[in-house]
């Protein structure tokens, strides 16, 4: 079916779009607080990596789901 | 049956490229066309193109029985048996023959006559070969560090020069930012060592794919999936008898909860590792993609608009390509980082006695 393509490609497309928006945040409130505490800044950027890549993670899930729509 | 698997995780993934060399499988090939599908999957030979062809051992087993050849080509001139065939669409056009002796098929899967193929393929394939190879190069800076730090110790000398300096910032990156922090002062130093060998093996192996010649074998789900196994199980022989407790019957939670509770903990022990297997993979393979599929454009630019316009519009690409390549070096430090920073936290919560003064609500 075309239309499982069609529904793959979209949803690829929408997941990123949350992942995107989600690790958009974690990175400016990142850069908000090492601005505003230069001193934190080596924490907040290691639980800002540990935050992108738990989002990071779930958006592997959607887009596995993507894949297998693709491919079924 | 591992490349069974291998093939078919590294298919699904380049789905959107698919397409592409779906075309390309016509009956003339194309020398236009760049299989980018064929570029990023596992070969049985190294590509030196254009100064020559490696081929690699190949380790069968077939009936119950180890056959070992030293190359393909000596695999497939063997007396009885041993015929080549292309998985993907077309089995003809790829293969080619001179003089009644095949020669160096690109797929260079082996089937027999009947059309079924080995039991078990241990091949040693190119993807393994960069593996290795980055394996021999962290035992050999390693060692050569380890010995120079003993010596200038002994003569009471600091570190000094490029080579002592390099390593030593990321040692000590590692070791600080990494390990000590993730895991705790008691017992950071235990796992230390692999959280090094990790990530400069991850580093090498990353910074390999963007030498000539090279393959960075993180791209290979196989290999990242080995490597997020190796911290799954230290990561368990790490856990303390509290970790277990948490993972089977998390204690201050209702025991109707626990049903709930307990099967999505013990799913999370596997995500983990999937995760980690997954992140590096993609990110590694999804660079190698976009560097193909920008060069690629040339060549789509010269098939729509001719080969003149092919050639200008390579002036836009190639800086692209390059550009590119400057994000694939971060990407490198970044992901290898990523992995062993995950692989620090995973232990890290393992390890960790944590006294049961906080609530669990």
């Amino acid at each position: 079916m075309e239309f499982a393509y069609l529904a793959a490609g979209l949803g690829a497309g929408i997941s990123m779009i949350g992942a995107g928006i989600g690790i958009g945040m974690i990175g400016a409130s990142a850069m908000e607080g090492s601005a505003r505490q230069p001193e934190a800044a080596g924490d907040i950027r290691t639980s800002m990596i540990i935050s992108a890549g738990l989002i990071e993670g779930a958006t592997f899930f959607a887009l596995a789901i993507c894949i297998v729509l693709a491919f079924k | 049956m591992s490349a069974d698997v291998r093939r078919t995780l590294l298919s699904m993934l380049i789905v959107s490229v698919c397409t592409l060399t779906a075309e390309a499988a016509g009956p003339e090939v194309n020398p236009k066309r760049i299989d980018i599908l064929g570029k990023l999957s596992d070969h049985h030979y190294l590509d030196f193109k254009p100064l020559a062809k490696v081929e690699l051992p190949r380790i069968l087993r077939f009936d119950g029985r180890w056959e070992f050849y030293p190359s393909t080509t000596a695999a497939l001139n063997r007396e009885d048996g041993w015929t080549d065939a292309y998985y993907l669409a077309n089995p003809d056009d790829l293969v080619f023959k001179k003089d009644g002796i095949t020669l160096a098929p690109v797929t260079y899967e082996l089937v027999r006559a009947d059309g079924n193929g080995p039991d078990f393929d241990a091949s040693i394939t190119s993807h393994l070969v960069w593996f290795l190879l980055s394996g021999v190069l962290v035992f050999v800076v390693f060692g050569r560090l380890a010995s120079k730090y003993d010596r200038r110790s002994a003569e009471g000398l600091l570190p000094r020069g490029a080579f002592m300096n390099l390593f030593e910032t990321l040692v000590v990156f590692i070791r600080d930012e990494v390990a000590l922090a993730n895991i705790g002062p008691d017992k950071y130093l235990r796992y230390t060592p692999y959280l090094l060998t990790v990530f400069f093996m991850i580093l090498f192996m990353n910074l390999f794919g963007l030498a000539p010649w090279g393959v960075s074998s993180t791209s290979d789900v196989m290999i990242t999936a080995v490597l997020a196994l190796t911290t799954f199980a230290i990561t368990q022989i790490a856990g303390t008898r509290d970790y277990w407790m948490h993972v089977l019957a998390m204690p201050g939670v209702p025991k109707f909860m626990l049903v709930i509770l307990t099967p999505v903990e013990i799913l999370g022990l596997f995500t983990k590792p999937f995760a980690l297997t997954i992140r590096l993979f993609a990110n590694m393979a999804a660079g190698k993609m976009l560097v193909l599929s920008i060069i690629g454009m040339i060549f789509m630019f010269a098939e729509i608009f001719g080969d003149t316009v092919g050639l200008v519009s390579a002036a836009v690409w190639i800086p692209f390509t390059v550009f590119i390549y400057a994000i694939k070096i971060f990407a490198s430090f970044l992901q290898a980082y990523v992995f062993a920073m995950f692989s620090a936290l995973f232990i890290g919560l393992a390890a960790a006695d944590h006294s049961h003064d906080h609530e669990h609500s």
